[in-house]
C-alpha cells in the first residue's frame, strides 16, 4: 500500500473512531437528560430527546456505510480489520442504547400526571447515574484500548442489576400501598429494565473492545467448553500439557 | 454587544493569522519552484539562470520580510490560545485551519464534549451554506452540568467569503446567576402576593357577611394569612440583619446549649407532626466563637425544615454534634422525601422551593435555609447537603472550633479579640 493510500486509510479509521465517540457522546448526555425529563414530567424535554434520537439513527447509518466502504475498498487485515468490525458492533450497541433512552422519554408521556413515590424516584435516579457511569467507562475503554477496564465492566454491572431488583421491588411496594396504579407500576418497571439494558450494552462494548485490542471474544469460553464436551480427551490432554 | 465585540475581535485575529500562514506558505512554494526549475534547466541558458536568480532572491526577500509579521502572527496565535473562549477557524472549503486549545478540548473530546464538536460542525456547515450567523445553545448534563453558546460567523472580505469563525463560550455561571435572579423575582412575588390576595378577598367577604359564625371563621383565616405575611417579613428582616452583621459581638458559644435551645423551639411542631427528635451530643463541651442567637436560629431552621419534610408515618429526625479536630461538626438528618439532585444546589437561595405546590401546606417562608447559609458564612463555617429522594436528607454543618472550655478555661482571652477575624472568611463549599 502506497504511503498516501495508507495515510488515507488510517485517516479513515480515525474518522470512524471519531464517529463512534460522537455517537456515544450523544447517548452519554441522553441518559441524565432523559432521566431529568422523566422525573420532572417535562414533556418538551422528552419530545426533544425523542427527536434527537433520529439524529443518532442517521449518524449510525452513515457510520455503518462508511465502515462497509472501507471494508470493500481497503480490505483491511488483522488489527485494522478488528477495528472496523468493532466499530460496526459498537455502532449497533450505541444506537440501541439511544433507543432505550428514547423509550424512557416516551414513558414520560405515558405516566404524565401521576405522582411517583419519592423512594422510587431516588432509586431511578441512582440507576440512571450508574447506567451513565458504566456507559462512559465503556467508551473510555474503547478510546484508550484499555482491556483491563473493558473486562471489569461485567462485574461493575452487578451494582446496576442489584439496583434494578431493588427498584422493581420498591415499585411493587408502592403499588401494594396503593400509591401508584398498576399501569404506572408496569411503566416504571419497564424504565428500570431500560436502564439495566443500557448497562448490558456497556458490558457488550467492553467485550468488543477486548476483541479489538487482543482478539478475545466472549463466545470463546463457551466454544471451548462445547469442544471439550464433544471430545473430552482433547480438553483433558490440553490441560495436562499446559499444566 | 460583548458577544459581538468578542466575535469581531476573534474573527479579526483569526483572519490575520490565517492570511499570514497563507502568505508564508506561498513564499515557500515560490522558493521551491525556483529551485526545482534550476535543477530541471541546469546551466543551459544564462538568461534563464539570471531570471531564476532574480526569482529566488525575490522569494528570499519576501521570506525575510514576513519574519516580522510571523512574530506578529505568533502573538495572535498565543493570544487566541490564551483566552477562555473556544475559537475555530474554517476555510471556505470547510477545512478546519485553526483551533485554539480551549476549542480543541471539545473537538477532540469524549462524552458530552463530543456533542459540542458535533454542534461546531453542524453550525459551520449552516454558516457556510447560508452566509449568515448560526447560533446554538448546548446544554450538557455532565456531570458537571454546563451551558455553552456556540456561534458560527461567516468571514467576509468585500464580496469574498473566506470561511467561518466559530466561537465556543461557556456561559454556565452567567446562566446560573440569571436563573437565581429570575426565580427570586418570581418567588418573592408569589410569597408576598399570595397572602395579600387572600387577605384582600377575605376582608371583602367579611364586610358583607351577616352570619356571625361565618364572619368569625373568615376573621380567623384573615388573621392566619396576616400571620404568614408577618412571618415572611420577619424572616426577611432577620436575613438582612445577618447579612450586615459584624462579628464584633461574637463570644464563645457552647454548641450543646445552642442545639438544646433550637430543639426546644421546634418541639411543638415536631409533636404536632408526630416526629421524634433524637439528639446525640458528646459530654465534653463543644465551643465555637459566634453569635448565640444566630446559631440557635440556624439550627432551629434546619431542624424545622427536617420536621416539615420528614416521613409522617415513621418520622425520625437525628441531631448530632461532634468534635472533628479543627472544626465542630453538626449533623441534622431526616428520613423524609429527600431533595432531587437538580434542586440540591439551589435550596439555599431565598424563596427557592423544591415543590411550590407543597410550600403552603408545609408552612414556612422559604427563607429558612437562606438564613442558615448566611449565619454560617458569618461564622466562617460551611454547610453541605447529601440527599436521596425517598431516603431522606442529611445536612452537615462545620464551624471553626474554639476548643473545649475544659481545655481552655478562659475563652475570652485578650488575644481572642486581636485575632485577624478568621471567622469572617468562609471555608468554601456552599455559597
Amino acid at each position: 500500500m502506497s504511503e498516501l493510500l495508507r495515510k488515507n486509510f488510517h485517516d479513515e479509521l480515525e474518522a470512524i473512531k471519531h464517529g463512534i465517540v460522537r455517537m456515544a457522546g450523544r447517548v452519554s448526555e441522553a441518559i441524565p437528560r432523559g432521566t431529568e425529563a422523566f422525573l420532572s414530567a417535562d414533556l418538551n424535554g422528552a419530545q426533544a430527546l425523542i427527536e434527537d434520537d433520529d439524529i443518532l439513527d442517521a449518524m449510525s447509518i452513515e457510520l455503518e456505510e462508511r465502515c462497509y466502504e472501507v471494508l470493500a475498498l481497503q480490505q483491511p487485515m488483522a488489527g485494522d480489520l478488528r477495528a472496523i468490525m468493532t466499530a460496526l458492533w459498537l455502532n449497533a450497541e450505541i444506537e440501541r442504547s439511544g433507543d432505550l433512552m428514547s423509550n424512557i422519554a416516551k414513558t414520560t408521556r405515558r405516566v404524565y400526571g401521576t405522582d411517583i413515590d419519592p423512594r422510587v424516584r431516588g432509586l431511578l435516579m441512582r440507576m440512571s447515574e450508574e447506567a451513565a457511569r458504566l456507559f462512559r467507562l465503556s467508551i473510555d475503554a474503547y478510546i484508550e484500548g484499555d482491556t483491563g477496564l473493558a473486562a471489569a465492566l461485567d462485574d461493575m454491572d452487578d451494582r446496576l442489576d442489584e439496583l434494578n431488583a431493588e427498584t422493581i421491588l420498591a415499585v411493587f411496594e408502592a403499588h401494594r400501598e396503593r400509591e401508584i396504579e398498576l399501569n404506572v407500576g408496569v411503566q416504571l418497571a419497564l424504565v428500570c429494565r431500560y436502564y439495566e439494558r443500557i448497562g448490558d450494552h456497556a458490558v457488550n462494548i467492553g467485550e468488543r473492545v477486548r476483541y479489538m485490542v487482543d482478539g478475545w471474544m466472549p463466545e470463546q469460553d463457551g466454544a471451548a467448553r462445547a469442544a471439550s464436551r464433544r471430545e473430552p480427551n482433547i480438553g483433558v490432554f490440553d490441560l495436562d500439557t499446559d499444566g | 454587544m460583548i458577544a459581538v465585540a468578542i466575535v469581531a475581535t476573534a474573527a479579526a485575529l483569526a483572519v490575520a493569522l490565517w492570511f499570514e500562514r497563507a502568505r508564508v506558505r506561498a513564499v515557500r512554494q515560490v522558493d521551491q519552484m525556483a529551485a526545482s526549475l534550476r535543477d530541471d534547466v541546469g546551466v543551459r541558458s544564462d538568461s534563464m539562470n539570471s531570471a531564476l536568480d532574480r526569482l529566488e532572491r525575490a522569494a528570499q526577500d519576501r521570506a525575510t520580510a514576513p519574519q516580522v509579521d510571523a512574530a506578529e502572527a505568533r502573538r495572535y496565535r498565543a493570544s487566541l490560545s490564551s483566552i477562555t473562549l473556544g475559537v475555530v477557524l474554517v476555510d471556505q472549503e470547510g477545512r478546519r485551519v485553526f483551533d485554539n486549545p480551549y476549542a480543541a478540548a471539545f473537538l477532540a473530546g469524549r462524552h458530552g464534549d463530543a456533542v459540542v464538536g458535533d454542534t461546531v460542525d453542524q453550525l459551520t456547515t449552516e454558516a457556510l451554506v447560508s452566509g449568515a450567523t448560526a447560533v446554538q445553545e448546548v446544554q450538557l448534563f455532565g456531570p458537571p452540568r454546563k451551558t455553552l453558546h456556540v456561534i458560527a460567523n461567516p468571514i467576509v472580505d468585500g464580496d469574498q467569503h473566506l470561511g467561518v469563525v466559530v466561537l465556543i463560550d461557556d456561559v454556565t455561571e452567567q446562566e446560573r446567576l440569571d436563573a437565581i435572579r429570575r426565580d427570586f423575582v418570581a418567588n418573592i412575588s408569589h410569597e408576598l402576593r399570595t397572602p395579600i390576595g387572600a387577605i384582600s378577598l377575605l376582608a371583602e367577604t367579611l364586610a358583607d357577611e351577616p352570619d356571625p359564625a361565618v364572619a368569625s371563621s373568615l376573621a380567623n383565616r384573615l388573621s392566619s394569612e396576616a400571620h404568614r405575611l408577618t412571618g415572611t417579613i420577619d424572616d426577611l428582616l432577620q436575613l438582612s440583619r445577618i447579612e450586615h452583621g459584624a462579628d464584633d459581638d461574637f463570644v464563645p458559644v457552647v454548641i450543646q446549649q445552642v442545639i438544646a435551645r433550637a430543639v426546644d423551639r421546634v418541639r411543638a411542631a415536631a409533636d404536632q407532626r408526630d416526629v421524634e427528635i433524637g439528639v446525640q451530643l458528646p459530654e465534653r463541651e463543644l465551643v465555637v466563637r459566634g453569635d448565640d442567637l444566630q446559631l440557635t436560629s440556624a439550627i432551629a431552621n434546619l431542624v424545622d425544615n427536617g420536621i416539615k419534610y420528614t416521613n409522617a408515618a415513621e418520622g425520625v429526625l437525628s441531631v448530632r454534634a461532634r468534635d472533628a479536630g479543627e472544626h465542630i461538626e453538626i449533623v441534622v438528618q431526616d428520613n423524609g422525601i429527600g431533595i432531587p439532585p437538580k434542586d440540591r444546589d439551589r435550596i439555599f437561595e431565598r424563596f427557592y422551593r423544591v415543590d411550590r405546590g407543597r410550600s403552603r401546606s408545609s408552612g414556612g417562608t422559604g427563607l429558612g435555609l437562606a438564613i442558615v447559609r448566611h449565619v454560617l458564612v458569618n461564622h466562617g463555617g460551611r454547610i453541605s447537603v447529601d440527599s436521596t429522594e425517598g431516603d431522606g436528607t442529611t445536612f452537615t454543618i462545620e464551624l471553626p472550633a474554639l476548643g473545649g472550655v475544659q481545655d481552655q478555661p478562659e475563652p475570652t482571652l485578650p488575644e481572642a479579640s486581636n485575632r485577624p477575624e478568621p471567622h469572617r472568611k468562609p471555608k468554601g463549599g456552599q455559597s
